[in-house]
């Protein structure tokens, strides 16, 4: 593996509110603005309905989510440009590694 | 050996390369899902198949909670059922498409799914199907929204070269291995088979080649530097010439084929030792 794998680290948690957020497909603005591209939008279906092609302009046909969540800065551009506000951001608790050191300099 | 070669490689074809054996394109290779049955095989990845099993989503609850073992074992759920990408050069492509049929093009799930992209137009599309799974699009019509242009093989050699000039890497997309359904046009960071390989290593294959730098040739334009979707090709500032990191190289070609001067080129990688074995 030619990647260190952030084992362990505290990602962002992203809640989208669909009762706000009905049509992301039409509207796509926190998806084209975000510079990570943590958002998707993918369609609720139900097994049988397969082969039905369904209308992103239908209320809730799609839903937004944050599947790359790992990647998120908080950059909070998607806020910004949510015209709904359906978007919440929850920044994980920072952990602060302070290195251990000896010595008078550094000790005070 | 990429291990994707040990199991279905073949030396008399394709120099024991898997994705050249023709026996891989074969209609039997295609799983067919008994009535009442969960997904498995071929219609894994599909929209509603990819729900019935770990996803993305486990793999960051495990990283969250610093749990390898089970991080190791969602990505082992993911190799054993044949999901999987492996990245391919211009010229293998070529030869891929050469065996395969048949082919049509179609839009980028991906790009639909992240950006919000609704490729509806045919000069648009981004992605190809291949297989006789094509032949039973019109079962998955939110997939295949907009529709599938079937084309021959000069049209999709076109098409393809067309796509690696606009810089966008190769991949061969596996629906249970060593089944090949897909051969996909990606880019960093819309793709998912780019996240989950750029981001975590897992998930894609890197190519069987490397690039290397001629840097009698290289007379430092930068070009290249745009190409690479990997970070592993850079300017070297010092002496102003196109610098490659192998470890992190995937072997896609666009440094080569987008090098106006012919300084890059691909050696095999085999014959480089200390990245022979380094394939994610």
């Amino acid at each position: 593996m030619t990647y260190g794998l952030p084992m362990g680290r505290k990602f962002p948690k992203i809640t989208v509110d669909l009762e706000k957020c009905t049509v992301p497909f039409l509207c796509k603005k926190c998806l084209q603005i975000c510079p990570e591209a943590v958002f998707h939008v993918t369609r609720i279906m139900q097994k049988e309905e397969r082969l039905k092609e369904m209308d992103p302009r239908v209320d809730g046909n799609y839903v937004l989510f944050a599947a790359r969540r790992d990647k998120c800065t908080v950059c909070n551009l998607c806020l910004d440009v949510c015209p709904v506000d359906a978007i919440k951001i929850e920044v994980p608790a920072a952990e602060r590694v302070r290195p251990k050191v000896s010595g008078e300099q550094w000790g005070r | 050996m990429c291990w994707m070669c040990d199991q279905f490689g073949d030396q008399e074809y394709g120099n024991g390369i898997w994705y050249l054996n023709p026996r891989n394109y074969a209609r039997n290779m295609y799983k067919l899902r008994a009535p009442g049955e969960g997904f498995k095989g071929a219609e894994v990845g599909l929209e509603t198949g990819a729900r019935s099993g770990p996803g993305f989503g486990d793999i960051l609850n495990a990283v969250e909670n610093n749990d390898r073992a089970e991080f190791d074992r969602i990505t082992g759920i993911m190799q054993e059922r044949g999901q999987g990408s492996q990245i391919v050069a211009l010229e293998d492509a070529d030869r891929v498409l050469e065996l395969c049929s048949p082919i049509g093009l179609m839009a980028c799930i991906c790009r639909k799914n992240a950006r919000a992209i609704d490729e509806r137009n045919e000069l648009e599309y981004t992605c190809m199907g291949m297989g006789v799974g094509m032949l039973k699009w019109e079962r998955w019509p939110e997939r295949y929204k907009g529709g599938v242009k079937f084309v021959n093989l000069e049209e999709a050699k076109e098409w393809n070269h067309e796509l690696d000039k606009r810089g966008f890497v190769h991949i061969l997309m596996l629906f249970g291995a060593p089944f090949i359904g897909g051969f996909c046009q990606c880019d960093y960071p819309d793709c998912g088979a780019l996240r989950n390989a750029v981001d975590f290593g897992i998930g894609s294959l890197k190519g069987h080649y490397v690039a290397m730098v001629d840097y009698d040739k290289c007379n430092g334009c930068g070009i290249c530097a745009q190409r690479c979707q990997w970070g592993a090709l850079k300017f070297e500032v010092t002496n102003e010439k196109a610098n490659i990191d192998q470890f992190k190289c995937y072997g896609c070609g666009l440094c080569q084929t987008g090098c106006p001067r012919g300084a890059i080129y691909l050696v095999e990688r085999k014959s480089v030792p200390a990245v022979a074995e380094v394939w994610t």
